[in-house]
């Protein structure tokens, strides 16, 4: 017995090795192994539907070629036109990704919310819970990201599970819940690059949060993986790095040299593991040791937060050795490079004051045609200002604001086109009116005059005569005129004669006019049949004259009734749109004005903050110096005594390297 | 503009030169420039039709040419070479071949051997949509698709000018 | 010359698209994106708040406590006011797009002609010219980006124009490679009637597995 289930309808089947190789083929275009993954996902799947309208076709054309703004113009006007009927199902769902594509995540997520009911399959609601959660995590949306992942029923495919653990966990962390995020990830067996990126993020997490023991296993992990991509060495060099680091703080230097050795040397992480490494010396108690890294770093960019604390490290150690006059002679140097770079700091928070700079970054980037959230700043600008910049430049706030300015200017631009065909619309609607107005009295003229039904009711009559002259067998009157003319005349001269006195030459009269008048008669019988039949056929003529007649005027009196909502509506529409578009275009002036002006902010704040580092280097450095000749003047003999790093109230706010004494 | 006759078209260019060699600074100004180019699709010699609007994001450049022009030859090849240069930073060239004899227009891509793709107008239907009446011209259109630049000028001297021109293109 | 004109009414037979996969493409498109410089494609970024290392204690003022004396602009109140108002640029762009069509195609004489394929092995579209009462209505050369697109499920309105009531004659002429590399020029035509309201035609482009070829049909949507 063949169970109801094993029975596979053959077109269906055929039906899904065209959809997966469609899947295949499409998802190819993103990346491969997903589309495998896709490939397996059937039980996910709607069910295959049809393009019933062309029209949603015609948005799919776009869609498909990466038109997103295009497919959503589409989209919505055939939508409104009713254009869509047996596609509302998916063109929703449609409509949803594409606001969600184009950064529209409050949009996309009212209609999820409405969408995603349970006829919807899971698949398909998790993916779509899962990106709007990814905007709204960047977006820091913290709330609304961690509810959106709780909609999340199930599994998503391998390579979406992963990215979805990794969001859970830093939308825990970014809500300062480290414990649940260390449960959830403790528990978590992902591919390998996920789960090292995540266990360094919450392992940095703790030691921020001053939970150094808790970090330790997470970062210790990421520290110690093998693994021959550069990506994830750059990661354990991060990882190995935040735990040394760590460690000094706990004034743990043999284990925070450990971990800091384990950083590569030609790596773009080795001035911070330089830097700490010569720290831990420092901690040890060896100076001698602590100069050999610090010295290393003299020579490379003061851009580096770990050269520029190298300059005070270097004299810190020599004044610790008792070498007053090569500490003396660091410290001035190191004044004179944080004075310079301070200017240069000073110079670049003026342009980016200014706004040129990032006017520069964001023109160049804005002018690609592409538009919507998924976009990525692929590389950074070459101004001067962008190598104090490049933190700000990678985080969230800035790429989503950029994103943003870049979208208006497209929306912008987009805008201004249409603009243009302004005047032509409205010309065209003029000439319309005009032509309207011309010929608008005369059709109404003609639809009042009722020509077609005069012209049906004289048809009749005719009709109605054609059968009185066969029912009376009337041959004279079918005639030609010549005929008629004839037969009247006899008549005439019957009705004459009778009045004549009888006599024979009445009589022969009369036999001529019998003769006369039956030949004519004769004649006039025997084409009686063909004319009645000529008859016959002209009035079948006038009929289907009379019934393109009637359809061209009903056409009219349409036509006519539907004028004034043509005409007069185009008009009124194309001046609405006219105003819309004006003030809409200074909206997304004003607005993008003002998220140049935020971007701006976010690079002036990093700016300031890095003089402000500097600053206190400057400070900590003259001072250093101040307390070296003070103590020169006062006790030439007895060297300076600096305190190194081992004060224990300090990691909070900037400390002096040397604790001035009495 | 064009007729399908070779000594028309010739005719026609030779005026155009004459009255453009008359008017040096005609090169700058174009009914088309700070309007969004028309759009159009073409076969190219190398296969694939080509639409201009699917270049949206990069600078373009157009080089109209007829095997029948000297100077066409030098303008593609001092294109050749700002397309090496810039083709990273999103720099496109498409030469538009005008003639109606395919088996010439063929054999002038071959000993071009341009880089960047060479395309048909046999019917003169893109030429007339950019209003072209010279051979060579060049038009330059940004990355949004607005024309910027229209060359009719063929002079070598001209070079550096309109290179940094499309430099400034590439920079917005 | 045209070789096999042909006309048929059949059911849709196409069978294609599937929302899921068009969201799913929508929400994909970016995700594999290359992030920034500094990060492989199709790896994850390090998210937030991984950048900064811990400070150590000496001399280093702590990142964080600076940033705590200059707060971070409010970036969240602009996003809301940047959304609202691409929401109307979009709502306007569709409200001008649809303005323009009713004016210049109104509903009574609108007639589309769209063209779908349902083919993949027997075809490579190259071209297809339109031809409405004799007259050259359109010639459209088809990219190999259009062309995916269509093979995904796309449809592309080839054609919108206006004709008059009454009956009319659709030729199209499609040229493209079909099996073996070979060189294909055929045609298809219909005489349709164009009644008081729009008019909608499909060139149809399939595959005939059986036979191996692909075939060029005319579907008059009522």
């Amino acid at each position: 017995m063949i169970h109801p289930r094993q029975h596979v309808d053959p077109r269906w089947r055929r039906r899904g090795a065209r959809l997966s190789l469609v899947c295949a083929l499409l998802l190819a275009a993103v990346t491969a192994p997903l589309a495998e993954a896709a490939k397996k996902a059937d039980p996910e799947k709607l069910p295959v539907t049809r393009i019933r309208d062309l029209h949603y076709g015609d948005v799919l054309f776009y869609f498909y070629q990466g038109e997103n703004f295009e497919a959503l113009t589409r989209l919505t006007a055939f939508d409104s036109w009713g254009r869509l009927p047996s596609h509302q199902a998916e063109s929703q769902l449609l409509l949803g990704g594409l606001y969600l594509e184009l950064g529209l995540h409050n949009e996309a997520g009212r209609r999820f919310e409405q969408l995603l009911g349970p006829e919807i399959p899971a698949g398909v609601r998790n993916r779509a819970w899962f990106y709007l959660a990814k905007i709204w995590y960047v977006r820091g949306y913290l709330d609304r990201a961690e509810a959106a992942l709780l909609r999340i029923d199930g599994r998503l495919p391998a390579a979406l599970e992963a990215e979805r653990m990794h969001l859970r966990a830093n939308v825990l962390m970014r809500q300062q819940r480290f414990a649940e995020a260390a449960r959830l990830l403790n528990g978590w067996d992902g591919p390998a690059v996920w789960t090292a990126y995540a266990r360094f993020n919450l392992g940095v997490a703790f030691v921020r949060d001053g939970q150094l023991e808790q970090a330790v296993p997470f970062l210790t992990q990421v520290g110690t993986l093998a693994s021959g991509r550069n990506e994830l060495l750059a990661l354990r060099d991060r990882a190995n790095l935040a735990l040394g680091f760590a460690w000094l703080q706990a004034e743990q230097p043999a284990k925070a040299k450990e971990a800091l050795q384990r950083v590569r040397l030609n790596g773009p992480f080795s001035s911070r593991a330089l830097l700490g490494a010569g720290w831990a010396d420092a901690q040890l108690g060896d100076f001698q040791g602590a100069l050999t890294p610090w010295l290393e770093l003299r020579d490379r960019s003061l851009l580096d937060a770990a050269v520029q604390e190298s300059f005070l490290a270097v004299p810190y150690a020599f004044a610790k050795l008792d070498a007053t006059s090569q500490a003396v002679e660091y410290y001035e140097s190191a004044v004179q490079s944080f004075d310079a770079e301070s200017l240069q700091i000073d110079a670049a928070i003026e342009r980016v004051r200014a706004g040129t700079m990032l006017e520069g970054i964001v023109e160049r980037e804005a002018t690609g045609g592409s538009y919507g959230w998924f976009w990525q700043l692929k590389d950074l600008p070459t101004a001067p200002e962008t190598r104090y910049l490049y933190s700000v430049l990678a985080g969230h706030d800035f790429q989503e604001g950029l994103k943003n300015y870049r979208d208006l200017a497209y929306l912008d631009r987009t805008l201004t086109r249409w603009s243009e065909s302004f005047d032509a619309y409205g010309s065209m609607i003029d000439t319309r009116e005009r032509a309207f107005s011309e010929r608008l009295p005369r059709a109404d003229e003609l639809l009042a005059a009722d020509g077609v039904g005069a012209l049906a009711a004289r048809r009749n009559e005719v009709e109605s005569r054609i059968g009185q002259i066969a029912r009376e067998a009337d041959y004279a009157a079918l005639g030609t005129a010549e005929q008629r003319d004839q037969w009247q005349r006899i008549l005439l001269a019957e009705e004459a004669l009778a009045l004549e006195p009888p006599g024979p030459e009445r009589d022969d009269a009369a036999a001529r006019l019998r003769l006369v008048k039956g030949v004519l008669y004769w004649n006039l019988a025997a084409s009686f049949r063909g004319r009645m039949f000529e008859q016959r056929r002209a009035l079948r003529d006038l009929d289907a004259l009379l019934r393109d007649t009637q359809n061209r005027w009903e056409r009219l009196a349409v036509a006519r009734a539907s004028v004034p909502a043509n005409t007069g509506e185009f008009g009124q529409r194309l001046a609405a749109a006219g105003e819309k578009l004006a003030a809409l275009r200074d909206r997304l002036v004003a607005t993008r004005g003002k998220q140049n002006e935020l971007l701006a902010a976010l690079a002036v704040r990093e700016l300031s903050q890095q003089k402000e580092r500097l600053n206190t280097y400057q400070l900590q450095a003259r001072f250093a110096l101040a307390t070296i000749y003070d103590r020169a003047a006062m006790a030439p003999s007895e060297a300076a005594a600096p305190v190194g790093p081992d004060g224990d109230d300090t990691g909070t706010g900037p400390a002096a390297p040397v604790e001035p004494t009495p | 503009m064009f007729r399908s006759q070779p000594l028309a078209l010739t005719l026609l260019l030779v005026a155009g030169a004459v009255i453009h060699a008359l008017d040096a600074s005609a090169a700058e100004r174009h009914a088309l420039i700070g309007k969004p180019a028309p759009d159009f699709a073409l076969r190219s010699a190398a296969g694939p039709n080509l639409r201009l609007s699917e270049q949206r994001g990069d600078v373009v450049v157009l080089s109209f040419w007829s095997s029948r022009c000297n100077t066409c030859r030098l303008q593609l090849a001092e294109l050749d070479r700002l397309y090496a240069t810039y083709r990273p930073a999103g720099f496109v060239v498409f030469g538009i071949g005008v003639d109606d004899d395919a088996a010439r227009a063929v054999e002038f891509v071959r000993a071009q051997g341009a880089s960047f793709p060479m395309l048909f107008d046999p019917a003169k239907q893109i030429a007339r949509s950019f209003d072209i009446d010279n051979l060579p011209m060049l038009v330059a259109i940004d990355r949004f698709g607005v024309v910027r630049l229209v060359r009719r000028d063929d002079r070598r001297s001209g070079v550096a000018e309109y290179t940094a021109a499309l430099r400034r293109l590439l920079d917005e | 010359m045209v070789a096999a004109i042909r006309h048929r009414k059949s059911a849709v037979r196409r069978v294609l698209h599937v929302a899921w996969l068009a969201f799913l493409c929508a929400a994909l498109l970016g995700v594999f994106t290359p992030v920034l410089a500094q990060q492989a494609e199709g790896s994850p970024a390090p998210e937030m708040p991984a950048p900064e290392m811990p400070a150590p204690e000496m001399p280093v003022p702590d990142a964080a406590d600076a940033a705590d004396a200059a707060p971070a602009p409010d970036t969240q109140a602009l996003d809301e006011e940047v959304q609202l108002l691409k929401k109307d640029a979009v709502d306007l762009n569709r409200e001008l797009f649809m303005l323009e069509e009713e004016l210049l195609f109104p509903a009574n004489t609108q007639v589309a002609v769209f063209l779908s394929m349902d083919v993949g092995e027997f075809f490579a579209l190259d071209s297809v010219q339109l031809k409405i009462n004799g007259r050259e209505v359109g010639n459209y050369l088809y990219t190999q980006r259009e062309a995916e697109a269509l093979l995904k499920g796309g449809v592309h309105r080839v054609y919108l124009g206006n004709l008059k009531v009454g009956e009319h004659e659709l030729v199209a002429i499609f040229t493209g490679k079909g099996p073996n590399e070979r060189e294909y020029r055929r045609g298809a035509s219909t005489r349709f009637a164009k009644a008081v309201g729009a008019k909608y035609l499909e060139l149809k482009i399939t595959d005939r597995q059986l036979r191996g070829q692909p075939e060029f049909e005319i579907k008059d949507w009522e």
